[in-house]
Formats: structure tokens, C-alpha cells, sequence
């Protein structure tokens, strides 16, 4: 039937991974309107028992496979009996008129929102994307547990993984970031994405903003982990602004801990040095 | 050559040191004693002062009270002789009676001699103040003070042969001691051939510790004649004999157990202590009052410290972390306790070794591990001190129940909001040793520690 083949996947990869597998697949996005592949890394676990999911997002300028291949992400999810999904940044083959032209918007650099303007509304709809769709697939094919979900991810993914939780109260488990963008309407990377995705009303925009969602959050209690290099660049440029997000979740009450570690800088080897905590944290609410 | 004079030169130094704070130490007891001899001098003087004062009130007043019984008398007798005076001129005409009556009755009177003289000395009576005793407490004000009588502890079990006896006493630190006499003789006792069997311990409460895997028992002896050895009982279930007033007991998880202890002797048994019930639940310490800080005040249940506003102490004790530490937790494996604070309180919360420095700040040295919150103009602080460094961390809701999780195997120990159930901090701990628990106030405030509960599922991942 036609919503079947619409939730069909074929396999790219596959290799045996800290006792589990990870794998790569490829499907035809409904809302994306292109081919996309995603990972799925399944412990030893899943051979035996449904698994929570942990979603990955990544961010500027990565694929599916970035995650896969530098955060040793594997031997935690084996340990902990969780899936990992780990989707790419952005739709790819479009053809859209300047999505190859900068590093940090378009290809690869999706921002999880869905666009409301030409010529990307079409396509860039990551935030339906990683909320709605990819969910649904996974749900239905792989041996999951679909009341036990989290979320987390890298600088864009970062800020994709705190957006996706202050929107969908309580869809979400858990939630953690690694360098986050906190306040992308204060800073020159979101406002260059949004003002593309979205147009000019900056209503719109703090739709999308971790740190006005989180000043207007009500939902169930939120418990959130934030590593941030101090050596990191992107912090120094006053891209990523946490310093925003923790003065709002202070005043509301949000329970943050934002941990800033010397010497790290805003690459894999920062994220691999502090994914056990994040895969440990996202465990005790996946797996309670 | 050269270094054996620098050896020699650093021996001598640091010889020279220890005297140095040797001199300090005498000196400060000196000056302790005297300004307490001066005291009491003052005092004693004060109090004669007041004495003497009231006894010349009450002379006062008694003079003066006399003396004014004598003027009322005078008074009234004037009244009196007046009184008759006019009578007699009025009576002008001559009455025969009433003359013959009068001039008895004026006769009577005038022969009433007067009393004219003074009902009281119009002397001071000064009795002569006894400061004999004043003048003998001056005296001894730069004698060095008698010791104070030593105190012989208990006999320990197997310290007597038939020919020898080991007797051991602790003196006060605060004397100076040169030598001590000791006499002895023997009591002759007409007791019968077997010896009678020895009293039951008593179990001190407040030196017993426990945790989900074994207790800690520290008892009293609770005989002055030798003991042999104890045994401590479960129940029925009795322990292997126990040389020594301490025992830690392998217990299983969960349950409530009674404790009791016998000393034994070759008579037999004593009869059992009184028993105290230990609960393996969770891990359970008190606080050790002879460790705390003078600043601090420790509740009288053991598990409350305050510090408050106005302490003389904090002065006399220079730079001292103001601090107090729980009991050694003396078996491996994990242990879980919390700890109450409010959100003002600048708290230092973790552990110490057994062997850390007592007068140094927690976390400031590599023997102690702590969580501590610091309280500046714009924000609340929190940092986790070990060898005086701490990771840089923003914690947006600030805890006020703090659950410590310390796990000896895997050397780590782990600090979390309990009302959120969230992850603050885990350092990475090689424990050499066992360790107390420790709590330190940096403002005044209090902290309350609750244990002896079980570990909640999220502390021990």
C-alpha cells in the first residue's frame, strides 16, 4: 500500500559496532520531498527487547555520518541497551537556487525549522522532520519502545535538541546539547538562517529560539545537561550566547546544568569526551 | 659535605620551629591562667565589697531607727510634762486635794529621772575586712598550677599477669607535668575461690555507626576487673570473642537488627548490655562534637549544626575551616546521605580522609572532596573543591536538599538535587583510606543531615 512504501527504508550500511550494529539507511521523505539517509545504531539489546531512542542531531555542515564515525557514541549505547538515531542536517539534492553558497545555510545547515519562505518552504521542513516523520519510521520498523524518546545534539543540533523539547512538552524524556546556539535571534548565525526560513518577522523566529521558548515553558519538569568548550571559537564570537539561556532558565526555574570545560574546543574530540555523561543522563530517564 | 649541612641545618630548623610553637603554646596557657587568677581575684574582691557595703547599710539603718525611737520618746515625754504644766495653770485656786494629789503625782514625775543620754554610740563600728584569702590568691597568681589528678582508665582485657599489672592514665593537656607518683596496695578480698563473672558493657550509642552491609558497635567495658574478651550478639546469633570495645559486624541489607554485648571472663559471662537496634537501611553516622569547630553549636540529637551570628570564638580560633566531621565510614562499598540547607546557607558538603588536616579548608587540600555554594551580589555560586580546584559549572536551580553519594570501589563520589532527583557533580576519587563525611558553614546558617536512607535508583548508576 502506498503509506507502506512511503515508510520504506533499504539499508546502505551496516557494521558490527561495540557488540550492536550500526547502520545507515536511505528513504523517500515525505516531508523533506527528497531522498534522505539517517543512522541507526541498535545495541545487543535490541535483538531481545524493545529499546528507548536517543535522536542525535547534528550540526553546520555535517551528514549522517559525522556522529557515526567521530563521537564514539557506540560502546555507551551498548552499555545503557539504547537506540541512537542520527538524521542529516538538511535536505540534499534539491536543487535550490543557493543552498550550496555558504557553509551556514542550506545544504547542511537545515536550523530544524520548517521554512515559511521561498524558495526552501517546500523542503527545509527539518523541525517536521525530526519531530513527526522520522519518529513514525523508526517506530514502526525498528524494536522500539515509542514512549521513550530523548534528544540531543551538537551547536545547529544543539540548539534543534533544546527547541524540539520546549515545543513538544513531555514528547521528550530527556534532553542535552553540546555547544549549543541558545539564542539564535541574537546572533549572526540565526538571524542569517532565519531571516531566510522565515522572513523577516521576528515573531516567527522566536518560535524557533531555545531561550524565549524556555522563558514561556510550561510543561513537565525539564532536566537538562549542557557541555560547552571554553577554548571554543563559535562561543568568543558570540554565536552561541548559553549565558542568555541560563540567566532564563534561573529566573523560571528550569533546572539546567551547564558545565564549562577547559581546554575543549567546538569539534568531535569535544563531543567525544563528554557523550558517556550525556548517553548516562539521557539513560536514567530513558531506561527508569 | 655541604649536604649533610643542610641536613643537619634543616633538622635544626625545623627543631627550632617545634620549640617555637612550644614557647607559643606554654605562653598562651600562661597568659590563660593569669587573666583567670586576676578574674577571680576581681571577683572575690567584688564580692567583699558588696558584703561590706550591706553591713554598713544595716548599721545605718539600725542607728538611725534607734535613734528615732529615742526621739518619739522624748517627744511624747515634752507632751507629757507640758500637758501637766498647763493643767497646772488652769488649777489656779487652791485645792487642798487635788494640790495634795498633784504634788504626789508632780513628785512621781520629777523624780523619774530623764533619760538624756543617747540610745546609740555615735561611733563607726568598722569590723576589719578578712582578705586574707584575696592576699593568698595573689600569691600564688605566678606559681605554676597544681596538675589536675590524672585519671586512670579502665583496666583493658589481658593486661594483668599473676605477678604484673599494666596500668595505663591519661593526663590533661593543659598540665605541666614532671613526673607522676603511683601507689598502689592490695585489696584483700574475701571472695570465693572463682572469680564472679563481670558486669554487662554498655553499648555507647553515639560512637555506633552502620550501613546497608555491616554496623559498627563501640562499647563501654563496664568493669573495673579484667575482662577476657566480649561477644557481641544478634539476637541468639553471638559473634567469635572480641579483645578489644569495638566490633563492625557483616549484616545484611534492609533489615532491623538488636545488639547487645557480654564480657567474658573465666568465671563465664556477664549478662547482656542493654540493647540498641541498628537498621541496615541506609548508611548512619553522627556527628563527631570533638571535631566540630568552636563556632559551631551541635544539636542535641547529633544531626544539626548552627552557626551563629555573633561568635567571640572565630578570633581566638584564627583561620580555621568552620567545620565539623561525621564519623569514619569504615566499610566499602556505597553510601548515600542528605544533607538540609536553605538557599543562603554557604555550605561546604563532601568528605574527608581519615588522615586530612583538621584545620584546613574541605576541598582546599587533596585529601578532602566538597561541594560548596558561595553566595556573591549578582548570583548564587557553586563550585566542587579538590586540591583547591573546581570545574566551572551554572547550576539554574540552587539545591537545598543535597544527596552525597560515595562509592569506595569505583572512587567516586556524586552530589544531586534530591527535589529534582538531578545530576550536579561526580569526582573521580582514588580513596586511599576510608573517610569521614564532613559539613562546613562559610556564613552563619544552619545544616541539617539526614541518614540512614536508602540510596534512591538514580544516585548509583
Amino acid at each position: 500500500s502506498r503509506s507502506l512504501s512511503k515508510m520504506a527504508h533499504t539499508q546502505v550500511s551496516s557494521n558490527k559496532c561495540a557488540g550492536g550494529f550500526q547502520k545507515v539507511f536511505e528513504h523517500e521523505s515525505t516531508e523533506l520531498k527528497c531522498k534522505m539517509k539517517f543512522a541507526v545504531y541498535l545495541p545487543p539489546k535490541a535483538e531481545t527487547d524493545k529499546c528507548p531512542v536517543m535522536y542525535w542531531l547534528s550540526g553546520l555542515t555535517c551528514t549522517e555520518q559525522n556522529f557515526i564515525t567521530k563521537a564514539g557514541s557506540q560502546v555507551a549505547a551498548a552499555e545503557h541497551g539504547i537506540i541512537i538515531v542520527a538524521p542529516d542536517t538538511s535536505p540534499r539534492g534539491c536543487n535550490i537556487e543557493g543552498e550550496d553558497e555558504s557553509w551556514d545555510f542550506g545544504t547542511g545547515a537545515g536550523f530544524y525549522v520548517d521554512a515559511t519562505q521561498d524558495p526552501w518552504k517546500t523542503n527545509y521542513r527539518m523541525y517536521s522532520y525530526i519531530t513527526e516523520e522520522l519518529p513514525k519510521l523508526i517506530n514502526a520498523n525498528f524494536p522500539t519502545d515509542p514512549d521513550k524518546m530523548s534528544i540531543s545534539g551538537h551547536s545547529m543540533g544543539g540548539h534543534g535538541a533544546l527547541i524540539c523539547a520546549l515545543k513538544n512538552p513531555g514528547k521528550y524524556k530527556a534532553v542535552s546539547a553540546f555547544a549549543p546556539i541558545c539564542n539564535p535571534v541574537q546572533c549572526p548565525w540565526g538571524q542569517k538562517a532565519f531571516s531566510g526560513y522565515l522572513g523577516p518577522d521576528r515573531t516567527a523566529w522566536e518560535a524557533y529560539d531555545a531561550t524565549v521558548l524556555a522563558s514561556a515553558y510550561s510543561g513537565p519538569p525539564l532536566d537538562i545537561l549542557i557541555d560547552q568548550g571554553r577554548d571554543d571559537q563559535f562561543l568568543s564570537a558570540s554565536q552561541l550566547l548559553p549565558d542568555n539561556l541560563i540567566a532564563v532558565c534561573s529566573e523560571k526555574r528550569i533546572p539546567v546544568v551547564f558545565r564549562l570545560q577547559p581546554g575543549y574546543d567546538h569539534s568531535f574530540f569535544f563531543i567525544y569526551s563528554f557523550l558517556s555523561d550525556h548517553v548516562k543522563h539521557h539513560a536514567k530517564f530513558l531506561n527508569a | 659535605r655541604l649536604q649533610g649541612k643542610v641536613a643537619e641545618m634543616e633538622n635544626f630548623a625545623s627543631h627550632l620551629e617545634e620549640i617555637f610553637l612550644t614557647v607559643e603554646e606554654n605562653f598562651g596557657r600562661q597568659e590563660q591562667h593569669l587573666e583567670q587568677h586576676y578574674n577571680d581575684v576581681l571577683q572575690t574582691l567584688s564580692q567583699r565589697y558588696d558584703d561590706r557595703a550591706v553591713g554598713l547599710e544595716e548599721e545605718k539603718k539600725g542607728k538611725l531607727e534607734a535613734l528615732y525611737k529615742q526621739l518619739l520618746a522624748c517627744g511624747q515625754a515634752m507632751d507629757a510634762s507640758k500637758e501637766l504644766i498647763e493643767t497646772k495653770k488652769k488649777h489656779d485656786k487652791w485645792d487642798l486635794d487635788f494640790f495634795i494629789c498633784s504634788i504626789a503625782f508632780f513628785d512621781e514625775f520629777a523624780k523619774e529621772q530623764v533619760d538624756l543620754t543617747l540610745s546609740t554610740s555615735l561611733e563607726f563600728n568598722t569590723p576589719r575586712a578578712d582578705l586574707s584569702d584575696v592576699k593568698t590568691m595573689m600569691d600564688s597568681i605566678n606559681v605554676v598550677p597544681a596538675p589536675s589528678a590524672p585519671v586512670i582508665n579502665p583496666q583493658t582485657p589481658n593486661s594483668a599477669t599473676q605477678t604484673s599489672l599494666r596500668v595505663c592514665w591519661s593526663l590533661f593537656s593543659d598540665d605541666t607535668v614532671e613526673y607522676y607518683e603511683l601507689y598502689y596496695r592490695p585489696v584483700l578480698e574475701d571472695t570465693p575461690a572463682d572469680s564472679r563473672l563481670p558486669s554487662p558493657p554498655v553499648i555507647k550509642q553515639r560512637e555506633c555507626t552502620s550501613c546497608p552491609e555491616a554496623a559498627l558497635i563501640r562499647w563501654e567495658s563496664g568493669n573495673t576487673n579484667p575482662v577476657d574478651s566480649y561477644t557481641v550478639e544478634l539476637s541468639e546469633m553471638g559473634t567469635d570473642s572480641v579483645p578489644t570495645c569495638q566490633c563492625l559486624i557483616q549484616l545484611q541489607t534492609g533489615r532491623r537488627y538488636l545488639i547487645s554485648v557480654r564480657a567474658v571472663n573465666i568465671g563465664g559471662p556477664s549478662c547482656g548490655s542493654e540493647v540498641i537496634t541498628v537498621s541496615t537501611t541506609g548508611t548512619f553516622f553522627y556527628l563527631l562534637e570533638d571535631t566540630a569547630h568552636p563556632c559551631l553549636s551541635i544539636s542535641e540529637d547529633g544531626f544539626t549544626m548552627v552557626r551563629a551570628s555573633m561568635c567571640k570564638m572565630i578570633r581566638l580560633c584564627g583561620f580555621r575551616c568552620v567545620a565539623v566531621l561525621g564519623d569514619l565510614i569504615p566499610v566499602r562499598g556505597r553510601h548515600y546521605w542528605e544533607v538540609e540547607v536553605d538557599d543562603e546557607t554557604e555550605f561546604r558538603i563532601g568528605v574527608a580522609s581519615e588522615d586530612t588536616e583538621r584545620n584546613s579548608y574541605l576541598g582546599a587540600n587533596n585529601t578532602s572532596w566538597c561541594m560548596r555554594h558561595i553566595l556573591t551580589p549578582a548570583r548564587h555560586k557553586y563550585e566542587f573543591l579538590h586540591n583547591g580546584l573546581s570545574p566551572d559549572l551554572r547550576i539554574t536551580v540552587n539545591p537545598v536538599r543535597i544527596g552525597v553519594a560515595l562509592d569506595y570501589e569505583r572512587g567516586t563520589l556524586s552530589f544531586f538535587n534530591v527535589d529534582l532527583e538531578q545530576h550536579l557533580h561526580t569526582f573521580q576519587c582514588h580513596f586511599r583510606n576510608y573517610v569521614h563525611p564532613c559539613f562546613g558553614l562559610d556564613n552563619p546558617g544552619v545544616l541539617t543531615v539526614h541518614n540512614s536512607i536508602e540510596a534512591p535508583e538514580y544516585s548509583f548508576v
